[in-house]
């Protein structure tokens, strides 16, 4: 073989290994490239807000500070929510809150729609399934004005001039009276959705043969529902109530367009909301309400991390049947 | 071009899915890779896609060391099981895809396509989409997208096996026909042995990721290495009978309870000695005759163009074909006679051939 | 078989329907309600009424926001500006993630796949206080911060600001949502596509994403619907008039004006819901199939 050939040979064989090189870098980057939008969107929005959180709970940054003039108060604010007097009203409000709207609605209404709708015929159940998620998809303050109106006093408030009126109940603006029962209600009607779903599929996938055993042994509804439905969606029953318990207890949207936490219904996040971003007097207190703030976020992360075990993280990631990055 | 693979090892936790594989594929060849299934076959040819990376060892294409190069530089064409087409495109925009993807001219795309699709027979099928197809014109389109790109190396996984019967066969004369017309070297994956008998030059027969053997298909059949693959080819497949070679005055024996079978002094003496053997014979090299090894007829299949007869000997069963005419009733006795050029001997423990190493 | 299982007779389904019925009336009142009330005069209950009190008073008077209050205009294009944002950054940045975490193998996989698990689950709102200061910095990069056109940039007070925050909010679940939607994709398809000389960014953008498109439109819409609903995101971050969304709009009408004008501001009401009933009559299927896809509850 001439002497050029084998040199030839050689550069060829270089500028192969160099490609391969620069085609390997490149591989790894693009799986890179396709995440980091969202890397980059989750370390802002998320990652940093909780250190941000759990920092400026340990100072006294206010309006009256300013971004300059804050110092550190260590524990302070932890101390100030201890021996606050809306502490205890507050959290009896939240809990009052999250376990009357969970047990009602977001799961007890959630059950009782999803066990109607599939024990009638099907394009029916689908109906009214779909007009259940009405409130869900209804903007906020579109549906909380309805239920004001609802609400009002006579002769405007549809409760008092079609339902009490006729009753001989005595008219009178209903939401400053009766709070609890629109805050609960309001939310309810939104939050039960979630289940109804979850649960209608659960029931729909419960195998038929359960079904038919259940009636050739004669089974009533009642029994069936009892016997056979509640402890087959024993585990979506709990998954609702887990997940649901979160989001209440962290949600306040709804109350704040319904009452601002007036009459009473003022609950933790909302407070913790109100001290920090939306103040009448004007004055935030950013680092009092990040402190009440923290123990929602506290909250959250356990139990999302518990959810992580609950979700059988193991048993959805498969592994991708192509290695060609 | 030429394909090979050196050691080719891929794993998946415990499972070794190719274990250790070397063969060569020289240029223009086609090769069939036959197996059950679960074996390894469509894992080893992804492998030489390089959709997967192998646990160890190379794949050179030509002389080049492929492991490294994505499979989109690897100028191969594919035809997979479930067709593989792109949904969304029409059936013309599939044939050229691959081009496109290779800044084909468009001229000499356009003719390209147009002369594949005439070859194929699905000119008048352009503008349709893969959903409206039926499934004999999916493998064509497949076979199509695969060849205008006009690959090095043409890739098969089982592409018939979602085909009725009588459209395999009239493909699988077509695909074997266009590989020898355009020359492109063809690996063909199969767990079918008579698409692999038929189309391969050579077979390369797997078990559990381990390559059991591989040579042109009459030496498969004549000569199985392995008592699998002894097993594995030949369909009805062939008896297997335990038992010993003894030389008696000159001339081995095959013994065993109710049958003695003269053997051919060089297959004999293979196995002499060495206590129990296993005997293989296929059911086309044992004949009912007028005289010979005695047995009762148990079952009788009609075949069509034989009958197959299930013959008991003993506490065994032998299978043999036979002339339908002979009109054989279950429960007759017959007399076998077998063709004992044709007869294979294993050693039982490693399950290799005592005849052919 | 139109009679299910265990449906038993006519009569119990009839009762079955007419319980369902009086337990869904209550949603639906607020409906019928916002319908009538915003051609009438006044409402005494659902019963429209003139002035003097009697029965009737029907009137277009109440849709007069659209010509003679120019912000209804402004505030809606704002909202659209901020339904159609979030929805072009839900889709595009969830299917890439969805993509890369669904069907490439490469390190930290796992890590990534457990981290959208656990967001999923988080109640985010418990960040706002937080996120106040994340915008804050970003106002104060050049440019990008508060003057770009349109959307007014990224940080505090901008529409581009409460886009980027809505987009990371409901990041987890888009991610998550679409992964489960390339899970399904044939890898045959894929496996395909590399052979004939795809990279995985082409194999990604030409012959993935076209075999989900349900599922991108079902992300999509409820994508846009919140956008276009969202009220506490812009309410909190957006004081300027000008980047204000229609949502806040009608919650100043409501509580700025007293006594409430019921009518007209149900009028405004109606015409924020409008959008939002168009999709529910025509996608209910790909609505319900993103709740069963894993939800975010709200409440
Ligand atoms: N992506 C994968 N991950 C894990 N195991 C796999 C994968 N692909 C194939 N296997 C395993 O490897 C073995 C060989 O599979 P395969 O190559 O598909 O066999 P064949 O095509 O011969 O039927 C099987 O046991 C299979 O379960
Ligand atoms: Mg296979």
């Amino acid at each position: 073989m001439s002497e050029s050939a084998s040199t030839a040979r050689a550069l060829e064989v270089g500028k192969m290994r160099r490609l391969q090189e620069k085609t390997s870098l490149r591989s790894l980057l693009s799986p890179l490239l396709f995440m980091a939008p969202a890397i980059v969107l989750v370390v802002v929005f998320f990652f940093i807000p909780v250190v941000i959180v759990l920092v400026i709970s340990l100072t006294d940054m206010s309006t009256a500070t300013g971004f300059n003039n804050w110092k550190w108060v260590q524990f302070d604010n932890y101390s100030r929510i201890a021996t606050h007097p809306n502490t205890l009203p507050v959290l009896r409000n939240t809990l009052m809150y999250v376990a009357l709207t969970l047990s009602l609605f977001n799961v007890g209404m959630a059950l009782v729609i999803a066990l109607l709708t599939t024990h009638i015929p099907r394009r029916s159940g689908f109906l009214f399934r779909a007009l259940w998620l009405l409130p869900r998809l209804t903007p906020s303050v579109v549906y909380i004005m309805m239920w004001k109106y609802v609400a009002a006093d006579a002769p405007y408030g549809i409760l008092n001039q079609h339902l009490l009126g006729p009753l001989g109940i005595p008219p009178t603006n209903w939401l400053p009276a009766q709070p609890w029962f629109f805050v609960i209600l309001t939310n309810g009607f939104i939050g039960a959705s979630f289940g109804m779903v979850i649960f209608t599929s659960a029931i729909e996938s419960i195998h038929r043969d359960y079904m038919v055993a259940a009636l050739v042994d004669g089974c009533s509804l009642w029994q069936r529902i009892r016997y056979v439905i509640l402890p087959l969606i024993r585990w979506p029953l709990l998954f609702v109530t887990t997940y649901q318990t979160l989001s209440l207890l962290t949600s306040f949207e709804q109350i704040l367009l319904l009452t601002e936490g007036q009459f009473g219904t003022e609950v933790w996040s909302l407070w913790a909301y109100q001290r920090a971003l939306s103040n009448y007097w004007g004055n935030f207190q950013w680092g009092f309400g990040a402190a009440l703030a923290a123990v929602l976020v506290l909250i959250g992360v356990v139990m999302a991390l518990v959810y992580m075990r609950y979700f059988q993280f193991n048993q959805l990631v498969h592994e991708p049947k192509i290695e060609a990055l | 071009m030429k394909v090979k693979l050196e050691n080719l090892t891929k794993r998946w936790g415990h499972v070794y899915a190719a274990h250790d594989i070397n063969l060569e594929i020289n240029d223009g060849e086609f090769v069939a890779f036959l197996g059950p299934s679960g074996c390894g076959k469509t894992t080893t040819l992804l492998l030489i896609a390089g959709i997967y990376k192998p646990t160890a060892g190379r794949i050179l294409f030509d002389e080049r060391v492929m492991n490294q190069v994505p499979p989109k530089n690897r100028n191969i064409g594919m035809v997979f099981q479930s067709y593989a087409l792109y949904p969304h495109m029409t059936v013309y925009e599939n044939l050229v895809f691959p081009m496109k993807l290779k800044r084909t001219p468009p001229a000499v795309m356009k003719e390209r396509a147009r002369r594949v699709a005439e070859m194929l027979g699905i000119g008048q099928l352009l503008d349709r989409r893969p959903g409206q197809l039926s499934g004999g014109q999916q493998q064509r389109v497949a076979l199509g997208r695969a060849l205008t790109k006009q690959p090095d190396l043409l890739l098969f996984d089982e592409p018939l096996s979602n085909l009725d019967a009588r459209l395999r066969l009239s493909m699988r004369a077509e695909i074997k026909r266009l590989q020898m017309d355009l020359g492109i070297t063809a690996i063909y994956v199969t767990h079918d042995q008579v698409e692999a008998m038929t189309m391969a030059d050579r077979v390369a027969v797997m078990k559990d990721g381990r390559l059991q053997a591989y040579c042109p298909p009459d030496e498969l059949y004549d000569r199985p290495r392995t008592l699998f693959i002894a097993g594995f080819v030949g369909n009805p497949p062939m008896n297997f009978l335990e038992v010993e070679v003894v030389q008696r005055d000159g001339v081995y024996h095959a013994l065993r309870a109710g049958f003695d079978l003269p053997l051919s002094a060089e297959r004999g003496k293979q196995a002499a000695g060495r206590g129990s053997v296993i005997l293989g014979v296929r059911p086309e090299d044992v004949m009912i005759a007028e005289e010979g090894i005695t047995g009762e007829v148990y079952v009788v299949e009609p075949l069509g163009r034989d009958d197959l007869i299930d013959v008991r000997i003993g506490d065994v069963h032998v299978h043999a074909l036979a002339d339908p005419n002979r009109r054989c009733r279950v429960g007759d006795r017959v007399h076998l006679r077998f063709n004992t050029q044709k007869i294979q001997l294993f050693d039982p423990k490693t399950e290799q051939s005592l005849l052919w190493t | 078989m139109e009679d299910r299982l265990g449906m038993g007779s006519r009569w119990r389904v009839a009762i079955l329907l007419l319980a369902l019925t009086i337990l869904t009336v209550p949603i639906l009142v607020g409906y019928v309600w916002i319908l009538i009330s915003t051609f009438s005069q006044r409402t005494y209950g659902l019963i429209p009424v003139d002035a003097s009190g009697q029965v009737g008073g029907l009137t277009l008077r109440n849709w007069s926001f659209l010509w003679e209050d120019p912000n209804i205009w402004k505030v809606s294009l704002n909202s659209l500006i901020l339904a159609i944002g979030l929805t072009i950054g839900v889709v595009v940045v969830s299917s890439m993630a969805g993509y890369a975490l669904s069907r490439i193998g490469f390190p930290g996989r796992r890590v990534f796949l457990g981290t959208t698990l656990v967001l999923h689950a988080f109640p985010s709102v418990t960040l706002l206080i937080a996120i106040f200061f994340v915008l804050r910095w970003i106002a104060r990069i050049p440019v990008l911060g508060r003057e770009l056109p349109l959307i007014g940039g990224f940080g505090y007070n901008t529409l581009g600001g409460v886009i980027l925050v809505m987009l990371a909010l409901q990041l987890p679940l888009g991610i998550w949502l679409m992964k489960g939607f390339f899970d399904h994709v044939s890898w045959d398809i894929e496996r395909a596509a590399l052979i004939d000389g795809c990279s995985r960014w082409r194999t990604w953008w030409q012959i993935i994403l076209p075999q989900i498109r349900p599922g991108i439109a079902a992300l999509a819409i409820f994508s846009f619907i919140s956008g276009w609903n969202e009220f506490l995101i812009p309410y909190t971050y957006i004081t300027d008039q000008q980047q204000s969304t229609i949502a806040a709009y009608l919650n100043k009408l409501l509580s700025d004006t007293a006594p409430v004008n019921y009518s007209q501001v149900a009028a405004v009401g109606l015409f924020q819901l409008i959008p939002v009933m168009l999709f529910f009559l025509f996608t209910q299927e790909y609505l319900l199939s993103i709740f069963a896809g894993g939800t975010k509850g709200g409440s």
